[in-house]
């Protein structure tokens, strides 16, 4: 049976160091997919020449399965890419990263243009709503993340599976998996319950500028 | 009587004298060393004759005699092998093209060379021999002349704890290995259910084996060299076991270079024989294992004799890494060339050129179909059951789908994935066929109970708006209909993970391609596009599917 003390002595402060990486990931993913994502939303709601290719990069990246994605970059791009000069070649964690952004620009797009919609409409309460759904996907890049096992990165699920490994029982791997569940369950759980609050916090606020609004003055 | 016999009897011994001289000399005619002599003696004397030197069809042998010097080509960034610091030369290859050297009687001038330009170089007859850690493959038997016997051999080796118990292929299942990108051997290990970490550079290797990160490391013994030479790590960790040989030549060019390569054959054969090749390992701390079985080969009676490196019981065969065309190979290759014509893209369609490629292509086309196929179906049985479950009178079947739900939920697809393979590992012997169904119930639990959820809440909106009893759940399970495509879409998505866990699909049969193939760019753009289209299949099968169930709600 798997001792107490390599749990916490060992496996859980490196299992923690492991999941900030899934953390920094998600931020770079969602850094880029904010910016690119918004541009595809303008470009959306824009003329049909621009509308058009934006329709059709959106369908497309909506499409692309992250794991695959990973690998055309990891293949696709040379180790000693030098751009003016400057070695671009990604690092796993920026490989991961990138896979994440065709998700996350096609999720922000679509959110944005639902928003920005609303917003028209006179619904600031709707187009509020993409505050919460950008932190959604965060949570949900934060989980996808754990794809960058596959290359060696050392994120939270790669420390899982490399414990898992020196393990000769079932029952003691099981452990390792169910403190794996346990943590990134904590942190999604708590991520959408502070989503939660975070929406009904700017409703409120929101609910209350308009009551402000409408008071007759004087 | 006795002065009769005195004739006789010394007749009979010069007789047996003169026959017992004359066997012996034979039988040092058949030696090496005198069929080495005899080459290097006829080379002096040609290239003592008047303007021999300065003859353009000279044999390489009498030129380098003429030169009294070698040139060499060894590499300069090869640990124990090849390496060049501080202007020296120093390894296994550079000791032993120096005793080469003192052997033939000449100096030696060293080239740098790569895995690159040493054939070229060999070819614009820029050095005269190479000895650079080079695998002798039937391949490159059109391009150099290699020396016979061999002179190395390397095979991939399996390195990790000493306390991991790895003894054989049987122990690999399930385990993370990590390897570089493009090595003929990942394709074993894939095949035996190990899950293969990728990685550029050997270089990380053996950094992420100290990290952790894998359980085991897979690189040429050669490579590992250097780090069973470090104390520290020899201390830590072991060989587990090793597959995959490849025999080392050194080579001379095909044409002007027959006396040299015969030259070189004798001297090898000596050099094993006695030992100087295993002497020199021992001095550069590399395994010694080949050379060792080699040594006593060659100082058998069966093999120490001239004519002993043409003898198939003697020598190593090439390995052979001829691969077989497929029957439409040069219509693809006709198909890339039209391509970089007409667009200036360079195409490598190399799944479709040779036959194994093509055979892996194809099967893992068809397992990743398969899998497409049973995560949507997983999907939809598990969203029914586990929706059905929600929505039950009996609570205990409602708390077991909250707490499942909950539970696969807060778990990255890549571990469910993870766990359901190791459970799948310990109930079943590793398959192509466990490992597709462990990726299809993970996937189909994980996006199932997702879009289950979705239906009993769809049910519970139903219900508080007062709708009638009788075909509740069909309606829920209408009403939910975006939310099941979207996880229906979400699986599909998942799929290519299956790799990760060694299940045979498209990834990881290109994965396995682009180990003995060129083109890793086109094959990795092919397959995003491939998946691309299935996704955008089965959206727009979703999508039908998703007006269908509308309709019916709306009719309801």
């Amino acid at each position: 049976m798997i001792q107490l003390e390599t749990i916490m002595d060992e496996f859980l402060p490196r299992f923690l160091s492991g999941m900030t990486v899934n953390f920094e990931i998600a931020a770079i993913a969602l850094a880029v997919g904010l910016g690119l994502g918004l541009l595809l939303a303008l470009a959306r709601l824009g003329p049909g020449a621009v509308r058009a290719p934006a329709i059709l990069l959106l369908g497309v990246m909506r499409a692309a399965p992250t794991f695959v994605v990973m690998f055309f970059l990891l293949n696709a791009i040379p180790r000693e890419a030098v751009l003016f000069g400057v070695n671009v070649s990604p690092s796993g964690v920026m490989t991961v990263a990138l896979s994440l952004v065709p998700y996350s620009a096609a999720y922000i797009a679509d959110n944005g243009v639902e928003a920005l919609r609303r917003f028209r409409a006179g619904s600031r309460l709707g187009a509020l709503l993409f505050l919460p759904n950008v932190t959604r996907v965060f949570f949900v890049l934060v989980m996808s993340s754990s794809t960058g096992a596959a290359i060696g990165v050392h994120e939270g699920i790669a420390v899982i599976l490399q414990f898992a490994d020196r393990m000769p029982h079932l029952g003691d791997k099981l452990v390792l998996f169910g403190i794996g569940v346990l943590c990134f369950g904590a942190v999604l759980q708590g991520g959408f319950a502070l989503i939660n609050l975070l929406h009904r916090h700017l409703g409120r606020r929101v609910a209350a500028g308009l009551a402000a609004a409408q008071t007759p003055k004087g | 009587m006795a002065s009769r016999r005195f004739p006789f009897i010394g007749g009979l011994t010069a007789l047996l004298l003169l026959l017992w001289t004359a066997g012996g000399t034979a039988a040092a005619d058949q030696r090496p060393d005198a069929a080495l002599e005899t080459l290097l003696s006829d080379a002096r004397a040609e290239a003592a004759r008047p303007g021999a030197c300065a003859a353009p069809a000279a044999d390489s042998l009498v030129r380098i005699v003429c030169d009294g010097e070698i040139r060499l080509g060894v590499r300069h960034h090869y640990p124990l092998f090849g390496e060049m610091t501080g202007g020296e030369y120093s390894g296994y290859d550079v000791d032993v093209g120096r005793a080469i050297a003192a052997r033939l009687g000449v100096g030696v001038d060293y080239a740098r060379v790569n895995a690159a330009n040493r054939i070229p170089m060999l070819a614009e007859d820029r050095i005269d021999l190479i000895i650079a850690t080079m695998g002798h493959n039937t391949p490159r038997d059109g391009q150099v002349r290699f020396i016979r016997p061999h002179y190395y051999r390397s095979e991939t080796i399996l390195v990790g704890p000493r306390e991991l118990e790895v003894e054989d292929w049987s122990d690999i299942a399930g385990r993370s290995i990590c390897v570089t990108i493009g090595n003929g051997s990942n394709q074993n290990m894939v095949s035996q259910g190990a899950r293969l970490m990728l990685f550029d550079n050997a270089g990380a290797l053996p950094e992420r084996l100290q990290d952790g990160t894998c359980a085991l490391a897979a690189q040429d013994d050669s490579f590992f060299a250097y780090y069973f030479a470090q104390p520290a790590f020899a201390a830590r960790y072991d060989v587990k076991f090793g597959f995959a040989q490849v025999p080392w030549g050194m080579a001379v060019a095909r044409t002007g270079s027959q006396r040299l390569g015969d030259a070189l054959d004798l001297v090898s054969q000596i050099f094993h024989r006695d030992g100087v090749f295993l002497r020199l390992a021992q001095e550069n701390r590399i395994r010694t294992v080949f050379l060792e079985a080699q040594q006593a080969i060659w100082s058998s009676a069966a093999c120490n004799r001239a004519g002993g490196n043409d003898d198939p019981a003697c020598v190593l065969p090439a390995l052979d890494a001829a691969i077989e065309p497929t029957e439409f190979a040069a219509r693809v290759e006709a198909f890339e060339a039209w391509m970089k014509d007409r667009t200036g893209v360079a195409l490598s369609l190399a799944m479709l050129k040779t036959k194994p490629a093509w055979t892996l292509f194809w099967s893992g086309v068809v397992n990743s179909l398969m899998l497409v196929a049973g995560a949507l179906a997983a999907t939809m049985t598990f969203a029914l059951l586990i929706g059905a479950m929600f929505t039950a009178r009996a609570a205990p079947l409602r708390w077991a789908a909250r707490a499942l739900t909950m539970v696969l939920q807060s778990s990255p697809i890549v571990l469910t994935l993870v766990i359901m393979a190791t459970l799948a590992h310990a109930l079943f012997a590793y398959s192509t066929a466990v490992a597709l169904c462990a990726t299809i119930v993970a996937l189909g639990l994980a996006n199932g109970c997702n879009a289950g959820q979705a239906i009993s809440e769809a049910m519970r909106t139903l219900r508080a708006e007062g709708a009638a009893d009788g075909g509740l759940f069909q309606r829920a399970v209408a009403l939910s209909a975006t939310q099941i495509v979207s996880f229906l879409v979400n699986a599909t998505k998942g799929t290519p993970i299956a790799a990760f866990v060694g299940a045979p699909e498209l990834l990881s049969a290109l994965t396995d391609i682009t180990s003995f193939a060129s083109g890793r760019a086109t094959t990795y753009g092919l397959l995003l596009i491939f998946y691309i289209l299935v996704v955008m299949a089965v959206m727009w099968g979703c999508g039908r599917l998703r007006l269908w169930l509308e309709r019916r709600q709306a009719a309801a």
